[in-house]
């Protein structure tokens, strides 16, 4: 059987449409990567299912939200864990990360110049607490793992990909932040040196977020 | 070819929140399972034994799961209640995570009313709720459309976001009585899961709480 056309449209920006390129690049297959200038956006919005992106679209039918974009190209390339309770698992990891997310949002907006707002102030009050707890679940998920460069199981999952590029970011606007927080970060590392994957990542235009 | 059910324990607090959906997928499927209610006032010694410090927990042979959406997808995965293709249960992933972000935006009104904190009720309703829902029951309206208007938000058969918002469809009321009233065909969605005879025997015998 022939292999579907996957097409992903997004903003110019890793945030929430690199995990599924890096899937898509993971598994060889041919996409078309849509970058959208934010003037033309505003004309595009109307267009996507839920008004937002990314979008997926699998021989021309749509999908939105990243997270069900990631699954569903995981599920396809081998990217989920070997057994429907790790594919649980990461998904259970995705959506801890989606909480930290909510939390941290405001200090993130702020840390990228896109609204305005105390930044120690949102450090000291959400900030580190978000990260201590959310970091120290991955810290003891990495280790109880066996420290053997994922978080689920024995190969790469999704789940890998989503943190290590947020940790990325983090890295690059808050350095040393995460400092406290060691098997997560060589979990990174060692994530980050997937042959493919280092492939795409030193191919890619590069991205504050 | 035999296999033996795995035994399932879902820990919760004993309300419907984060854990109503799980159990419903359950007793839809005929699946036995230890409906673990944790007190409020007990939570804290139990939470230490949990993996995020969180709850719900799926126990699975005494394995932990945690995370609602994750127990939620992985037993319907299991009972059939997933969608019929990759594709159908990856645009039940994308409706269940849009609700996520319409609960993140009407939480301020929730809390509220739920009586979890002091606020303006009139003007979180106003500036908070009904944006909210305007937004997020729009899509759903629009998806149930799309979908050729059959009482399922995906393809032709329940799904456990039919679930998740005809539950959440029930607490809105309870504070919002015409919450969806501009929205008929989610209504006839609420409608259909709820009267489906399985899932309406547990809805007549559960225990009443106000979420």
């Amino acid at each position: 059987s022939t292999m579907p056309a996957y097409k992903l449209t997004y903003f110019n920006g890793r945030l929430r449409a690199e995990v599924a390129r890096q899937l898509l690049y993971l598994a060889g297959v041919p996409f078309e990567d849509v970058r959208v200038r934010r003037p033309d956006w505003p004309a595009l919005k109307s267009k996507m299912p839920f008004g937002e992106m990314p979008v997926l679209e699998v021989d021309g039918k749509p999908l939105p939200q990243s997270f069900a974009i990631n699954r569903y190209l995981a599920k396809e390339f081998g990217f989920t864990g070997k057994s429907p309770f790790e594919a649980a698992w990461v998904d259970a990891i995705a959506d801890q990360f989606k909480d930290y997310n909510i939390e941290t949002r405001r200090l993130f907006l702020v840390l990228l110049g896109m609204i305005q707002g105390d930044k120690e102030q949102l450090l000291k009050d959400v900030g580190i607490p978000a990260r201590d707890k959310f970091f120290g679940i991955l810290e003891k998920i990495a280790k109880e793992n066996g420290s053997n460069g994922h978080f689920v199981g024995q190969s790469l999952t999704w789940a890998d990909l989503l943190i290590a590029d947020h940790v990325k970011t983090v890295n690059i606007l808050l350095p040393g932040f995460l400092d406290g927080f060691p098997t997560v970060l060589d979990t990174v590392k060692k994530i980050e040196s997937t042959p493919k994957l280092k492939e795409w990542i030193e191919k890619s235009p590069y991205s504050k977020f | 070819l035999l296999t033996t059910m795995p035994s399932y324990k879902l820990s919760y607090f004993p309300g419907r929140g984060l854990g109503e959906v799980s159990r419903q997928l359950f007793h839809l499927s005929d699946t036995p399972f230890e409906d673990h209610r944790v007190p409020m006032d007990e939570w804290p010694a139990y939470k230490d034994s949990t993996p995020f410090g969180q709850m719900p927990v799926l126990f699975v042979d005494g394995k932990p799961l945690p995370q609602s959406f994750a127990i939620a997808r992985f037993l319907a995965d299991q009972f059939g209640f997933a969608g019929k293709t990759p594709f159908e249960a990856a645009w039940v992933d994308a409706l269940a995570d849009q609700y996520k972000d319409y609960f993140a935006e009407i939480r301020p009104f929730l809390f509220v009313v739920f009586g979890f904190g002091e606020g303006d009720k009139e003007k979180l309703k106003k500036k908070v709720a009904e944006p909210a829902i305007n937004k997020f029951f729009g899509i759903l309206e629009k998806r149930a459309k799309d979908n050729g208007s059959n009482g399922h938000l995906v393809g032709n058969s329940l799904t456990w976001i039919d679930l998740q918002v005809s539950d959440h469809i029930g607490v809105l009321e309870l504070y919002l009585p015409n919450a969806i009233s501009a929205y008929p065909l989610v209504n006839e969605i609420r409608k259909k899961t709820t009267t489906d005879p399985k899932l309406k025997e547990w809805l007549d015998k559960r225990p009443v709480t106000p979420f």
